[in-house]
């Protein structure tokens, strides 16, 4: 591992070599030319987990190493050609068990690169016996850095050396991080600079109208940044979190009405509507495919991989479904839509407002949307039974959706603990709601791809094992069912219901139109 | 973590040119390789330019006083290091019989290494000793060079009667010719007689060359200093036919 040094800015890589030379006995290896190109997730995953990935190119092969962001130290280095995509597709297992808890589905993408001069130096000893090694990187935009590789048993060499280099004349300092902040910095970058989280800042006296405008530019952005990766396929999230941002929007429009112009509000709930249909297929696909191990998982050892021929049906299904897909979001509808709708979100707002509720702060707005749907939840959660179909829960789905993304649209509205209790809770029960969903869906997608498989002369035992999956998932189905009322009454509690009732519903306004 | 022993009761055979060709090859290669000097004459610590002194000698070292990880150096070349010898390493089996189970000792010292090294290469002193016995007890192959004479007919008979007296079969010995000088016919006739009564003997020989003399000059393994040579590539497929016994892929 090597010891990192940052010249100080009066001192030359040339002049180094020579005053160092006329010390030790010092002998010149190479110089090349290097690339460094540092790796993250596109939600910066790596960043977070307090890493980089960094691959370094030259002449010689090329290198792969992670280096913990605190202290600069490396974890692990490989000589690698190239960086492989996803955390499964390293060829070596430590590198997989520090990158997949932390990437799980999410590519690793190029995030900036720093251009430098590589010198490769050794100190020799009276033998001629390498004591020392050092790699002077001479950056174009930094000051140069000094690594020093000390040789194993020859420990006394190297600490001698840095005695001496951090000296006089030399006077280099040490370094303790990887370099990723300066080159993040020099590359126009910021890290975070997307999150999928919402994070708006709402001042409660800001006119809805103009306040629902920022919530709707902040989704824009997010659609618009998670564009091309969804274009490109480069991983399952892009689009994962493009549908979201579009549903929150949709979602948005619909339920905080009479703030939006009404010809505004209908014309744009119709295209993110239009947005959500185009890209349910392909998502459905990738749920799939990221659950196949876990299908496969599920079912007795004996069959598991007779389940194969399904994973490469959804692979190439999903191909097909992502290339329609690309196709509309190349298409004028979509870059005309979504460019008016950037350009009506930046005009100025109307001072002389026609909506009812435009003029309304965000903080009523808000208080009311919230309480009234939290009061549906209720409502139609006591109204379920052991009898009641599944398309009820469907619907309780829907309405805690409605509720969550409200919550989350205004939470810096309310005190942060409070509104993140109440978040958590809701969550508790979106999980079971969602499980029974899902499941539910995967069974009868599953039926759906069996009728199509039949065609495709696919093993008879895979159909098999298709039909213990589906078993499998109804099973489960079931148990989400049954938890639903234990679930549903921890949410419907009298300490949430009065916890929602003193947040929301003391400050009603008096609008016939809300 | 395989053990390969360079071994052979005769001296001058060609013992640590092997020991240190072979180690460069793998360490080359991408494996992990240690070369363990125990012949106190210290010839591969020469051919590293290390010098042959290690901290408390023989003794410190067999009784456990200091880790051998401590007493490791690294050599010029990526992914090859070497524990040095100590002129006290004469007196080594002195010391091995003064310690308990003396012939395990090796295998115990060695054994922290796994987790560090793919390949351990010991260089070992020409004789039949103690410290051959260690060496055999941790060895998972013993790499014997033979000169194509008829006294090397005796020394491979004497460790087949040793290895068989001491019950240690699990050890797979392969002999390879070593400093062969095709050119003359009683070095030819003999490798043709000997295969025929040891067929375990490996395909490639080791020619008698001035390339592998001029290691110590220049004192560095044949790979070091030169990127074409017959000695070189007759290392090269001798590596092949060891990975190939044991079974291992190339990289």
């Amino acid at each position: 591992m090597p010891l990192s040094f940052e010249f100080p800015s009066h001192l030359t890589a040339e002049a180094f070599i020579v005053q160092l030379g006329n010390k030790t006995n010092l002998q010149l290896l190479s110089r090349h030319d290097c690339h460094r190109t540092y790796y993250d997730s596109f939600d910066w995953r790596l960043y977070s987990a307090g890493i980089s990935c960094e691959l370094t190119q030259s002449k010689t092969p090329s290198l792969l190493a992670l280096i913990d962001l605190a202290d600069g130290c490396n974890l692990v280095n490989t000589e690698l050609a190239g960086v492989p995509v996803f955390a499964k597709d390293f060829p070596d297992d430590t590198w997989q068990q520090h990158l997949a808890p932390i990437l799980e589905m999410r590519a690793l993408l190029p995030l900036c690169k720093l251009n430098f001069k590589s010198i490769q130096l050794n100190i020799l000893n009276d033998d001629q016996k390498i004591v020392v090694r050092l790699v002077i990187e001479d950056y174009e935009q930094l000051t140069d850095r000094l690594l020093v590789y000390p040789v194993k048993g020859y420990d006394k060499a190297s600490e001698h050396l840095i005695e001496t280099l951090i000296s006089p004349p030399f006077e280099l300092i040490p370094l303790k991080q990887s370099l990723l902040p300066t080159a993040l910095q020099l590359n126009g970058r910021k890290a975070y600079d997307y999150s999928s989280k919402l994070n708006i800042d709402l001042a409660p006296e800001l006119r809805a109208d103009i306040a629902c405008k920022y919530l709707y530019s902040h989704l824009l952005n997010t659609i618009k940044a998670n564009e091309k990766g969804v274009i490109a396929d480069l991983d399952s999230e892009f689009l994962h979190d493009f549908r979201v941002a579009v549903r929150r929007t949709r979602s948005g429009l619909s339920q905080l009405k009479g703030v939006l112009p009404n010809n505004i509000s209908a014309r744009f709930s119709d295209f993110f509507s239009w947005l959500g249909q185009i890209t349910g297929p392909t998502r459905d696909l990738d749920v799939h495919l990221l659950n196949f191990e876990h299908y496969k998982k599920s079912l007795p050892e004996s069959i598991r991989e007779d389940l194969n021929p399904l994973h490469d049906f959804l692979l190439g299904t999903q191909k097909k479904t992502h290339q329609e897909l690309a196709k509309k979001l190349r298409s004028d509808k979509y870059i005309n839509t979504l460019a008016d709708w950037e350009l009506y979100l930046k005009e100025p707002s109307n001072k002389q407002l026609t909506e009812a509720n435009a003029q309304l702060n965000i903080k009523e707005l808000a208080d009311h949307r919230i309480w009234k749907m939290f009061n549906r939840v209720l409502k139609e959660g006591q109204d379920i039974t052991r009898y009641s179909p599944p398309e009820d829960l469907h619907e309780l789905r829907k309405t805690c959706k409605k509720l969550r993304y409200l919550l989350e649209f205004f939470q810096s509205l309310y005190p942060e603990e409070q509104i993140k209790y109440l978040i958590k809770n809701l969550k508790n029960l979106q999980e079971v709601l969602g499980d029974f969903q899902d499941y539910s869906v995967q069974e009868s997608n599953l039926r759906v791809f069996s009728e199509e498989m039949i065609t495709l002369n696919t093993p008879a035992n895979t159909f098999m094992a298709m039909g213990v999956l589906i078993q499998e998932l109804d099973t489960r189905k079931y148990h989400a069912r049954r938890h639903f009322t234990a679930r549903f009454s921890e949410f419907a509690s009298t300490q949430t219901q009065q916890a929602f009732a003193t947040l929301f519903a003391t400050n009603k306004p008096h609008r016939k139109h809300l | 973590m395989k053990v390969l022993a360079v071994y052979s009761i005769k001296g001058g055979v060609g013992k640590t040119s092997s020991a240190v060709n072979l180690a460069h090859i793998a360490a080359n290669a991408g494996y992990k390789t240690l070369v363990w000097d125990l012949d106190p004459q210290g010839a591969s610590s020469y051919y590293f330019r290390i010098k042959p002194k290690i901290k408390g000698g023989s003794k410190d070292l067999i009784a456990g006083k200091r880790e051998l990880d401590d007493l490791i150096k690294g050599t010029d070349f990526d992914n090859l290091d070497l524990l040095p010898a100590d002129f006290s390493f004469r007196n080594l089996d002195l010391v091995l019989d003064a310690s308990k189970k003396p012939t395990r000792q090796l295998k115990k010292l060695i054994k922290p290494l796994a987790g560090d090294y793919d390949f351990v290469f010991l260089d070992c002193p020409p004789n039949i000793s103690l410290l051959s016995e260690a060496v055999f007890e941790a060895a998972d192959m013993l790499l014997s060079p033979i000169i194509p004479t008829t006294l090397s007919l005796r020394t491979l008979d004497q460790l087949s009667v040793f290895i068989h007296e001491h019950d240690l079969h699990d050890l797979t010995v392969l002999p390879f010719f070593s400093m062969v000088d095709r050119r003359k016919k009683m070095h030819r006739d003999i490798m043709l007689s000997l295969v025929e009564k040891y067929p375990t003997i490996l395909n490639t020989a080791i020619p008698y060359a001035s390339d592998i003399e001029r290691m110590g000059l220049e004192r560095m393994p044949l790979g070091g200093f030169t990127k074409k040579s017959a000695s070189l590539t007759a290392y090269h497929q001798l590596w092949q036919e060891v990975l190939a016994r044991l079974s291992i892929e190339s990289h």
